[in-house]
């Protein structure tokens, strides 16, 4: 009832606010101090767009909304507005379901002020988040760019879904090397927004078959619009919740898969790579602290041999389910997943969630075991000290490339092709 | 005497004789239904197999999420299960018909007590159905979601929850029979009780070390594994 109210305040304020240029939403727990040097910074952006801020969390009530403590001079600056963001969400929200949510109501907002572009900042930063948020959106306002990308500075055991699944798929299907194509940072054009928006109608949020998130970098590239990314410091990262991977899988593989399936006609005639402009200056890999121990991941992938193994038989050639065999005979320190097996696995649960060989509630958290087999493998790599972090993603990223032959012949005729 | 035994004789062999020709046609037409009713229920099985084929309906029913169904039917093909229930309707029916023809008033008797006891035999069939979907669903749910929290005993624990499921839809199929009501509930109770004392002693005896660890946790929120471990997965 009060976010009702607190909505309908707040749409009320949007329709007086005359047109902007661009949005930003602001997700992210940033405190007073830092979003009074993003809106100075917003205020002097080159060209003096009208820019409108939504930040979550701040209340139409209160007497310190952000564009009063800004300063007296970001009160007077008819240029930049910030307007409290209530967002609906349910109490069992997941970060993807609340980060998906906040695009949904920034498009809208958007569309409303007819914006040129609009912005989410969902992640805090290590450092100078005003400053990397202006470099996020100079592509969009200054060069016309439709979709902007953060490329995020590179941890050792950061970001491990995304480097393992996300980006390789991303890069080998529709042939652009996107870091981080499922953001939660993006820019976006006004083109590209609406057909988003016309996409999904006006279903309910988690109705919509386009999901933000995973649909925004395969429409841009499908569509050949222009697509960049900025180099950005590191995302500070939540602890890890080893009990939580299963469902996590699901919350970000399963719009990646659906989006597959919506684009099979634009991704079957790409082949190979190539890099799209990046902006900025890139920042060196860093390692985290703490001690490396696989033994646990090593554990559960051999307990899903073990007892997952009727589940992946459905799913996976009988070729792929013999190297798992064998990969769960060796120690932990013989321990590596080949890149080549990886890339086919994934393909084949893809294949496997378009034919719904299995209910896609267990066919997805399913992966978590093989998921931690290929983690466990990379930090053994990582460990052993040989191999640079950036050298590894990139030959995964290769073998999804030569693996799409395969991929397209079972996605064609799942079954004759079964090798 | 002797006149008066071949007089015996020969009234019961009339009354025998006369009882079979009246039961005869009876007999023959008991026989003409069931070979038309399994001849019917052939074609109707082929027509009601082809028309679902062309219908695509075993992937149609993958595609809404019952894949589990293929496993319960002949040849892994759940338009082969409708159409071989089609024929098996089609052919009691045919024996009802049949047994109408030998005796008017006990095959009345028996239809009426037949279709009377008809729903119970659906609505037990139907439960039995749903019950064991719903169990093979959550056994495979138990077992996803056990190995990933790397729990040694999830094939256990997942095969307890699927029979505690089939155990409890098998006594409420019996229920819907009537079948000694008295003697079903309580063997429910005693192997569902059962069921969950053999869980509870299995995975608290291999689960000492998972408490430990959970009480470790909650003492001290600073736990090492956030510490220590430096795997971020998004």
């Amino acid at each position: 009832m009060e976010v009702d109210l607190e909505r309908e305040r707040v749409q009320e304020k949007i329709e007086q606010t005359d047109k902007a240029d661009l949005v930003v939403g602001i997700v992210a727990e940033i405190d007073q101090a830092g979003i009074e040097v993003l809106v100075e910074s917003l205020r002097n952006f080159p060209g003096v767009p009208r820019i409108v801020v939504l930040q979550k969390g701040l209340s139409t009530k209160s007497p310190a909304t952000a564009a009063e403590g800004s300063g007296k001079d970001a009160a007077k600056d008819a240029s930049l507005a910030v307007l409290p963001w209530p967002l609906e969400l349910g109490a069992a929200a997941t970060p993807v379901e609340i980060i998906s949510e906040a695009y949904r109501s920034v498009f809208a907002a958007s569309d409303k002020l007819e914006a040129r572009a609009c912005c989410i900042v969902a992640s805090t930063l290590e450092s100078a988040t005003a400053q990397w948020i202006c470099q996020l959106l100079r592509p969009l306002l200054q060069e016309d760019f439709d979709f902007v990308a953060a490329h995020y500075a590179r941890r050792t055991f950061g970001g491990l879904l995304n480097y393992s699944i996300v980006y390789p798929l991303t890069r080998c299907l529709y042939g652009k090397r996107i870091y981080n194509p499922m953001g939660p940072d993006l820019g976006v054009s006004r083109r590209l927004y609406q057909r988003l928006l016309w996409a999904n109608g006006n279903t309910r949020p988690g109705n919509g078959r386009i999901h933000p998130l995973a649909s925004f970098a395969p429409m841009a590239l499908c569509r050949s619009l222009k697509v960049g990314q900025v180099h950005v410091a590191a995302r500070v990262d939540t602890p890890t919740d080893w009990t939580n991977v299963g469902p996590l899988m699901s919350s970000v593989l399963g719009p990646l898969f659906v989006d597959m399936e919506i684009n099979a006609s634009c991704w079957q005639r790409t082949r190979g790579s190539t890099l799209v402009p990046e902006f900025g200056l890139p920042l060196p890999v860093s390692r985290e602290p703490g001690k490396v121990d696989i033994g646990r991941m090593v554990e559960t992938f051999r307990l899903g041999i073990r007892d997952l193994r009727e589940i992946w038989g459905a799913v996976l050639p009988p070729s792929s389910v013999f190297e798992l065999t064998k990969l769960a005979r060796m120690t932990p320190e013989q321990f590596r997943l080949p890149e080549d097996l990886w890339a086919r696995i994934i393909f084949d649960f893809a294949l496997a969630h378009r034919l719904r060989t299995i209910n896609r509630n267990h066919l997805l958290p399913s992966l978590a075991p093989l998921y931690l087999a290929w983690v466990a493998s990379y930090a053994r790599e990582m460990d052993a000290g040989a191999t640079q972090a950036e050298r590894i993603i990139d030959r995964v990223a290769l073998a999804f490339e030569a693996g799409k032959p395969y991929f397209i012949s079972r996605w064609r005729w799942p079954d004759r092709f079964n090798p | 005497m002797w006149y008066q035994a071949k007089l015996a004789l020969y009234e019961s062999a009339t009354r025998f004789l006369t009882g079979l020709a009246r039961l005869l046609p009876g007999i023959v037409a008991l026989v003409a239904a069931l070979l038309t009713s399994v001849f019917l229920a052939w074609i109707i099985a082929k027509i009601v197999r082809w028309i679902l084929s062309g219908l695509h309906f075993d992937e149609k029913l993958t595609h809404w999420g019952f894949a589990s169904l293929a496993d319960l039917s002949p040849l892994n093909s759940p338009a082969r299960l409708v159409s071989r229930t089609v024929a098996g309707l089609v052919i009691i029916a045919g024996g009802l018909i049949g047994l109408a023809a030998v005796d008017v008033e006990s095959t009345t008797l028996l239809v009426r007590s037949f279709f009377g006891y008809m729903p119970n035999i659906l609505a037990a069939i139907l439960v039995l159905f749903i019950g064991t979907v719903v169990a093979r669903f959550v056994a495979r749910s138990v077992l996803i979601g056990a190995v990933n929290m790397n729990f040694q005993y999830a094939r256990l624990l997942s095969n307890g929850v699927k029979w505690l499921v089939i155990v409890l839809t098998v006594a409420m199929a019996l229920e819907h029979l009537r079948v000694g009501p008295v003697i079903v509930q309580l063997a429910f109770g005693i192997l569902f009780g059962g069921i969950v004392l053999a869980l509870a002693l299995s995975v608290g005896l291999n689960s000492k070390e998972l408490v430990t660890k959970s009480l470790d946790h909650e003492a001290s929120p600073t736990t090492n594994a956030t510490i220590e471990e430096p795997f971020h997965h998004i």
